[in-house]
């Protein structure tokens, strides 16, 4: 009763004139920023910052989270048609995306990742509203122990992302691992692998080596054969571009699975979209009935991952909002902005500031249908891009990942970086070892470690730390995980058996 | 625009005739170099002085903010050193910058290298732990901590960080020993405490104001020069009774090596008129600061000082200095 009052005022609150241009505004915004890769949300709500001080706060709020959320909707598209990620969180993406594109199936794999954003961003707002304080206490059980687990169970993905040859994922997992140790070390402050270079201080940025491997790797590897490659099918007419029925009822679980793992990863503060991106691609996979076609165009493939990183937003607004606790770049500078406005974001602002809190949540109900809108008609004009021939497509795809990767910090030295990564990914498909699980070890490796040492440190060296209930059921899940190539392989040989014994 | 050119020129023919400071004036946009990306600290900072400047009216021209992460400052400080003789651009420092410079032998050029203006702000912070917690005050924190040495449990950044610091030397002070975990994120490192799985950390009293109002932390001490209006009944580490004199986290503003005196005199001066402004105090109040204006030279040797004790405390703690 409580919820549906504050529902109701919250839609007084955002369906006034100045919240709805203010949303409008922020989801579009969102939504451009999403498309070019290399600006991220965070980095245009710093820019806007001193602008939004002059607005009313509460149409300034509806707007900047606009922007957050509006961009994870943006970030697919680059990912299908040129396979350079827009976002962080779109990077798995790529993988089916990308693939799906190549079988002239962008319509739907862009039509899919709208709906798909759509139906787990709108499920993370209910969640949000909905069980937010209790979700919240729940969240603080997890600490580095946990973290490690959840990491753990991640990198066992590989086996799922490996394709032909696990030893070689394994093999590519390691190098994601090594680059991730790149930089200053928290703990003891020593330098690792920094070559005397200032600008590897503070690590390799994973969306550097995530467009290098895919994108540039890709487009070196396409350039190869002496025919150039043929223009893309694009199927006509809006209708030929969308998901059909039985695509939507393939994302059925993937749906499910995305809104449901990408709110409750958001809620942790120590994870994160990226993180619950893989996750739920990985999760996607382990289910399905038809798994062989996963990293060849699978439609849930990137319903999965897509959804994941909007129920995501939902989710780390749980922390800020009902505890103070900023989980990402993109929250810590909404928490700044609260601040600025001369609020005290902190366990009682739900309490302290209904009408800011309710009118944010009915903005984002409005904000997902205006991005589901927006975003749908903008397929048919996306895929146009595809019938360029290769000798544009290609200079189009090396400027995009240029400029995204420049713009991200303005350093040159991050062009040779993406340079090199680019090599790395080329000789990667020469020698036929798969990208996925490199970014995958990169993408957690740091987080891993962190946390490891993170939880020996709290348990002065005891490994029973790590064996607390839920780092325990994670393991447990993870070594199942692990089992299920040798399974398979049993499974085959028995298969064998049995016929030559028929 | 002809007008303009006329007022330049005299301008120049003035500047020509009286080399003394204060006839710079920016004509063209300034920028403000941070070492984060945006959103960070000195990033906030530089983006809500610039829209300060611009609303009282100190600064002519458009100021814009120039992100140069890398190297915990060492890039934005070899950004800055290339700058040479630039009138026009400023740069956002904090302690980190000082603490790199002396754990980082890949960084060159350090903030050493650079011209002071003006030293701007100390960021004062406050000891906490739960509010459920048996620890009342920090006496009592210290005698549990002496009890069974190396099972307390902190929370806190990297280990070159003021949280580690401030920990070295009590635990230098009063002969104890607990454990200092980092977290890379100071969201993570106030969910570890309140989750239960850290005893106490150092937290900024802008933060921890809320928490504490809510019943969730109680505050046992505060690392400011004097009480904060905020944290009345929050005795300082001198009233707790540890006679330490907690090293000073700074923000402050460099300018490049060469610049002329009298661009450097016109940021001191335009910084000064800055911290009289309603806009600046109300900026200090809601975000809980110390405003501590040291301008030019003397900011030079403020630094060298903090720099000094950081080394000491650095080789203290067993961390690797390199200069």
């Amino acid at each position: 009763m409580e919820i549906l009052q504050g529902l109701l005022q919250g839609f007084q609150v955002a369906m006034s004139p100045t919240s709805l241009v203010m949303c409008c505004v922020g989801v579009v915004l969102g939504t451009i920023i999403g498309v070019l890769p290399g600006l991220g949300p965070s980095a245009t709500i710093a820019m806007l910052l001193p602008l939004t001080l002059k607005l009313d706060p509460t149409g300034g709020m509806i707007m900047l989270s606009g922007i957050y959320y509006g961009a994870k909707y943006g970030g697919s598209t680059t990912s299908i048609l040129l396979n350079v990620p827009g976002e962080n969180s779109s990077i798995v993406t790529c993988i089916d995306g990308y693939q799906m594109a190549r079988r002239g199936r962008a319509g739907a794999a862009l039509g899919m990742a709208a709906i798909a954003s759509f139906i787990a961003g709108t499920f993370g707002v209910v969640a949000l509203m909905l069980v937010a304080p209790p979700l919240a206490r729940v969240s603080l059980a997890f600490s580095a122990p946990e973290y490690f687990a959840l990491m753990v169970l991640g990198l066992t993905m590989v086996v799922l992302l490996a394709g032909e040859s696990l030893p070689k994922a394994l093999l590519a997992m390691l190098g994601g691992l090594w680059i991730a140790s790149i930089g200053t070390d928290l703990f003891t402050a020593t330098s690792r692998f920094t070559f005397g270079r200032v600008e590897l201080l503070g690590g390799i940025d994973f969306i550097i080596v995530a467009i290098g491997v895919f994108a540039i790797g890709e487009v070196l590897g396409s350039m190869e054969p002496a025919q150039p490659a043929a223009v893309l099918p694009v199927p006509r007419g809006l209708r030929n571009l969308m998901p059909t029925w039985d695509d939507m009822k393939r994302c059925r679980f993937a749906f499910a699975n995305g809104s449901v793992l990408g709110f409750l990863i958001g809620c942790l503060p120590g994870a994160g979209s990226t993180i619950a991106s893989f996750m739920s691609y990985g999760v996607e996979k382990a289910v399905s009935r038809h798994p062989e076609e996963f990293g060849k165009g699978a439609i849930e493939g990137v319903a999965a991952p897509e959804g994941a990183n909007n129920a995501e937003t939902g989710g780390a607004l749980v922390p800020l909002l009902t505890l103070g606790i900023p989980s990402s770049s993109t929250t810590a500078i909404l928490l700044a902005a609260l601040v600025l406005w001369g609020f005290k974001p902190g366990p009682l602002f739900i309490q302290d500031q209904p009408q800011l809190f309710w009118g944010l949540v009915a903005s984002m109900y409005i904000g997902n249908v205006l991005l589901l809108v927006l975003n749908l008609p903008m397929v048919a004009l996306f895929a146009q891009l595809l019938k360029l021939p290769a000798y544009a497509m290609f200079p189009l795809i090396l400027g995009v990942s240029v400029v995204g990767v420049y713009s991200n910090a303005s350093s040159q030295f991050d062009l040779w970086l993406l340079a090199a990564f680019g090599l790395v990914g080329y000789i990667m498909r020469k020698l036929e070892f798969p990208t996925a699980p490199l970014v995958l070890g990169l993408v957690l490796g740091d987080q891993m470690e962190k946390a490891l040492r993170q939880s020996l440190m709290m348990s002065q060296g005891h490994l029973s730390i790590l064996f607390r209930p839920i780092p325990s059921v994670l393991l447990v899940l993870a070594a199942l995980l692990l089992m299920v190539p040798l399974f398979k392989r049993f499974n085959a040989l028995r298969l064998r058996v049995l016929d030559e014994e028929a | 625009m002809f007008v303009a050119r006329i007022v330049a020129a005299a301008l120049a023919v003035a500047s020509m005739a009286f080399p003394a400071y204060a006839q710079f004036k920016p004509t063209k946009p300034v920028d403000f170099v941070v070492h984060t990306g945006p959103g960070g600290g000195s990033d906030v900072l530089a983006r809500a002085v610039a829209a300060m400047f611009e609303k009282e009216k100190l600064v002519p021209v458009r100021m814009n903010v120039l992100n140069k992460p890398g190297g915990n400052g060492a890039v934005a400080a070899a950004f800055l050193y290339e700058k040479k003789d630039d009138p026009n651009t400023i740069g956002f420092i904090t302690s980190v910058w000082l603490a790199n410079a002396l754990t980082s032998s890949e960084a060159k050029i350090t903030v050493h290298d650079l011209k002071p203006v003006a030293e701007l702000l100390l960021e004062p912070a406050v000891i906490v732990v739960r509010a459920d917690s048996k620890f009342k005050s920090l006496k009592e924190f210290i005698e549990a901590a002496k009890a069974k040495p190396g099972e307390l449990r902190q929370s806190g950044g990297s280990v070159t960080s003021r949280d580690n610091i401030v920990r070295q030397q009590l635990q230098h002070a009063t002969g104890t020993k607990w454990a200092f975990v980092s977290f890379p994120g100071g969201g993570e490192r106030l969910a570890a405490l309140l989750g239960g799985h850290v005893d106490m950390m150092v937290i900024e009293p802008q933060e921890a104001g809320e928490q504490i109002r809510a019943g969730k932390l109680r505050a046992l001490a505060q690392l400011s020069q004097t009480r904060l209006a905020a944290y009345p009944d929050t005795p300082t580490l001198k009233e707790a009774g540890f006679d330490i004199e907690a090293t000073p986290q700074i923000r402050g503003v460099v300018a490049p090596p060469q610049q002329p005196a009298d661009a450097t005199a016109y940021w001191i001066d335009r910084f000064q008129k800055l911290m009289q402004t309603e806009s600046w105090k109300k900026y200090v109040h809601d975000n809980q600061l110390e405003q501590h204006f040291v301008p030019g030279p003397a900011f030079g040797e403020a630094m060298k000082k903090v720099d000094n004790q950081l080394r000491e405390q650095f080789k203290e703690a067993g961390i690797k200095v390199v200069r």
